[in-house]
């Protein structure tokens, strides 16, 4: 019982260690300093501690005092308690999705089985689409609780562009659970230890319908129109300063790291190394003992997982730096007219494909 | 409804998904995304001299700007100390924001004597707009835009410059002289 | 165990039942709701009902109320601005039927507690609530009228594509 609960407990702070404290700040360094070397820029470099710049890494301490430090704002009008609840509705979803997301298999550990995932739910997959679904509350109630126009120009984006594609994410997500036949995020990984059970090869139109819908719920430029700069001042968080406006940033960079770890398990082999099972990799270290070899093959797979997550992190940091916005009606279109029939086609073949197969 | 523009243009199915194009963008960036990053290794290695960083650390380093650049305006000044200008005011009127102040003052005209300078020039940097009109209307080459434009300040009043903040001698400014000759001659005399 | 948790969590439930009705401004009744919603979710949970309560907040919390959050405030209503809140008020056929409804179930309910044993709670099977069982329920015992609500909800697809239909044109 104690051990059980120690357990979960380092979980979620190992979750939320990397989430919060490593992801999130990086994430910011890594967007700028990115997009600098795309551009032939040089980037954040002008924060130093003695001198010593460390290619601007101190930028995240310079950005965390500054969110300290400012002035705490709620505009003339807004309704206040909204106003301030609303970075912690919108901030809350991203954290939450991590619960039944895994970030290993399972091991045996001093004679106990551990599930490397802090809650191992029967509806995991529907789960994250539940907790996806909600998190639109924090960004319309910010926009209307502002008493802004731009605000609420920009929640009332939000609403029906995040609305358009969860439907799009919903059917991609059916087509998933139709070809593993489970929804346990850890069940869906275990299956794909066999590479050519990998989801990107079951599923590549469910792949990249899965990429460009969670982008969009993510607002990220192609599909930023709720926080357009240009058109409306910031949108939905115009009138946030301080930790609120820190909340909806951090929000948004735990959001893509939760998007790449569900891209991860979904369909690149979550945990595994393609033909390399973990029966071959335990028989590897069979010198150290069940709990030695258990724990490398832990470690080892821990970090192939957040190495792919790396890589889908890195991937959407291209396509943000690379892509134009699209113009509102363009966003609407690509949602109903042509996601939409593609994932419902795509969900057509797979039914058929697994019936001619049965 | 947003207003649709007929190019003419025939896409295949394959084109108008944008996929093509959009691999294509995501390619380029992170080519130079890895170039600019591996750029690192041999800038630190010694082999290359400069990473392919086109911009520069501004106030330690500073680039040149052209000499048609238009910065905050100066009075020239003569080798004796005087200024050039012999306060005709025609730049008080050319000027559309109304920045300049001059008040003249004369003497009698005689042999090495100054006819005419002007005791008060002000110019207020808070209200030009460096158009550059002042320069072309000036018949004596007496007022040129000089390629400074880091005029910021912390209190308005210290933006109002007078006639021993703007002179500037007039061998600084022979290359903006020679190029005012040059884009002006129609018009000078 | 159980009950430290259904107390507080169905005490949240009335409190925000009740928001919904007395609070002033739609918006506030609407977010009352979306609260009440999660409370519910998390009564199904503690019944096992763990697919329900995954439903509960998708298709309700999720989708439903986000449209309404949305046409709240696509009418911008105000505090106090309460004119459609009137009109319900004075319906007296929808108080008629409000009424009976709740008239209904405080008969159900009290049906219940004088027939069920309170004390013994009914052992459930592992897969009580999973959703295999479910499914399997839904296609097999259940299969007409689940296929009957589809076509229903097909119906109303199509009308309300038809009805967007004929005010573009």
């Amino acid at each position: 019982m104690w051990v059980d609960l120690i357990i979960t407990l380092a979980k979620i702070l190992f979750i939320l260690a990397i989430l919060v404290g490593f992801f999130a700040p990086v994430l910011t360094w890594v967007e700028r300093k990115q997009s600098a070397l795309m551009q032939d820029r040089v980037g954040a470099n002008r924060a130093d501690i003695l001198g010593f710049t460390v290619l601007g890494l101190f930028h995240i301490i310079a950005d965390a005092v500054k969110m300290f430090t400012k002035e705490d704002f709620i505009p003339d009008g807004a309704n206040k308690v909204l106003h301030t609840i609303s970075p912690v509705i919108a901030l809350v979803p991203a954290l939450l999705t991590f619960a039944v997301v895994p970030f290993g298999g399972q091991y045996t550990l001093f004679d106990k089985e551990v599930n490397l995932v802090i809650s191992d739910l029967d509806v995991g997959l529907l789960f994250v689409f539940a907790i996806a679904s909600l998190a639109t509350y924090g960004y319309v109630i910010a926009g209307w609780s502002s008493n802004n126009n731009w605000s609420l120009l920009g929640s009332m984006r939000t609403a029906s562009q995040m609305i358009s594609y969860e439907v799009t994410i919903g059917l991609t997500i059916i087509g998933v659970l139709m070809v593993y036949g489970s929804m346990k995020l850890t069940e869906i990984g275990a299956i794909q230890e066999n590479f050519w059970m990998w989801g990107i090869f079951l599923q590549p139109l469910g792949f990249f319908m899965f990429l460009t819908a969670s982008i969009a719920e993510n607002k990220r430029i192609p599909f930023d129109a709720p926080e357009a700069e240009s058109e409306l001042v910031a949108g939905y968080f115009t009138e946030y300063s301080g930790l609120k406006f820190g909340m909806f940033f951090m929000a948004e960079f735990i959001e893509i790291v939760t998007i790449g770890a569900l891209m991860t398990i979904l369909f690149l082999g979550a945990w595994h190394i393609p033909f390399l099972t973990t029966a071959t990799l335990l028989s590897w270290f069979d010198f150290l003992g069940t709990t030695g070899s258990n724990l490398v093959v832990m470690f080892i797979h821990v970090g192939v997982f957040f190495a792919k997550v790396v890589f889908f992190v890195y991937l959407q940091m291209i396509i943000r730096w690379t892509l134009p916005r699209f113009r509102y009606d363009q966003i609407m279109k690509l949602g109903w007219k042509i996601l939409l029939p593609l994932s419902l086609a795509n969900i057509l073949v797979t039914g058929l494909v697994i019936l001619a197969l049965n | 409804m947003a207003y649709y523009v007929n190019r003419n243009i025939k896409m295949t199915w394959w084109e108008r998904s944008y996929i093509p194009e959009i691999l294509k963008g995501m390619l380029l960036t992170s080519r130079r995304f890895f170039h600019n990053l591996f750029g690192f290794v041999p800038f630190f290695l010694g082999t290359t001299k400069e990473r392919p960083i086109m911009t520069v650390y501004y106030p330690e380093e500073q680039v040149q700007y052209p000499i048609a650049y238009r910065g905050r305006p100066v009075l020239a000044q003569n080798e004796d100390g005087m200024p050039a200008c012999v306060a005709c005011g025609l730049c008080e009127i050319a000027c559309p924001a109304y920045c300049i102040h001059i008040e003249p003052a004369e003497d009698s005209g005689k042999q090495n004597q100054y006819e005419r300078w002007p005791e008060v020039f002000d110019i207020d940097y808070a209200i030009c707009i460096f158009c550059g009109n002042c320069e072309e209307a000036c018949p004596e080459e007496a007022i040129f835009m000089s390629d400074d434009c880091e005029i910021s300040m912390l209190d308005r009043k210290q933006m109002l410059y007078t006639k021993e903040q703007l002179l500037v001698p007039v061998a600084d400014l022979q290359k903006r002289i020679e190029f005012t000759r040059n884009m002006y001659a129609k018009w000078n005399y | 165990m159980e009950l430290l948790i259904f107390y507080p969590l169905a005490g949240f439930c009335v409190v925000l039942a009740l928001g919904v009705v007395l609070n002033n401004s739609p918006v506030g009744s609407a977010i009352s709701l979306i609260g009440m919603m999660l409370g519910l979710a998390g009564i199904f949970v503690l019944q096992q009902a763990h697919f329900l309560a995954i439903l509960q907040i998708i298709i309700y919390a999720g989708a439903i109320m986000v449209l309404f959050m949305f046409v709240i405030m696509l009418l911008n209503l105000k505090e106090g601005d309460d004119t459609g809140w009137i009109a319900r008020e004075r319906n007296l056929l929808l108080s008629v039927l409000t009424g009976l409804l709740a008239v209904g179930i405080l008969y159900k309910i009290s049906g219940i507690l004088f027939t069920a044993e309170m004390d013994t709670p009914a052992i459930l099977p592992d897969s009580f609530g999973t959703v295999a069982t479910i499914g399997e329920t839904l296609f097999t015992d259940f299969v007409l009228p689940f296929e009957v609500a589809s076509i229903l909800l097909l119906a109303a697809m199509v009308g309300a594509v038809v009805l967007a239909k004929t005010k573009l044109d």
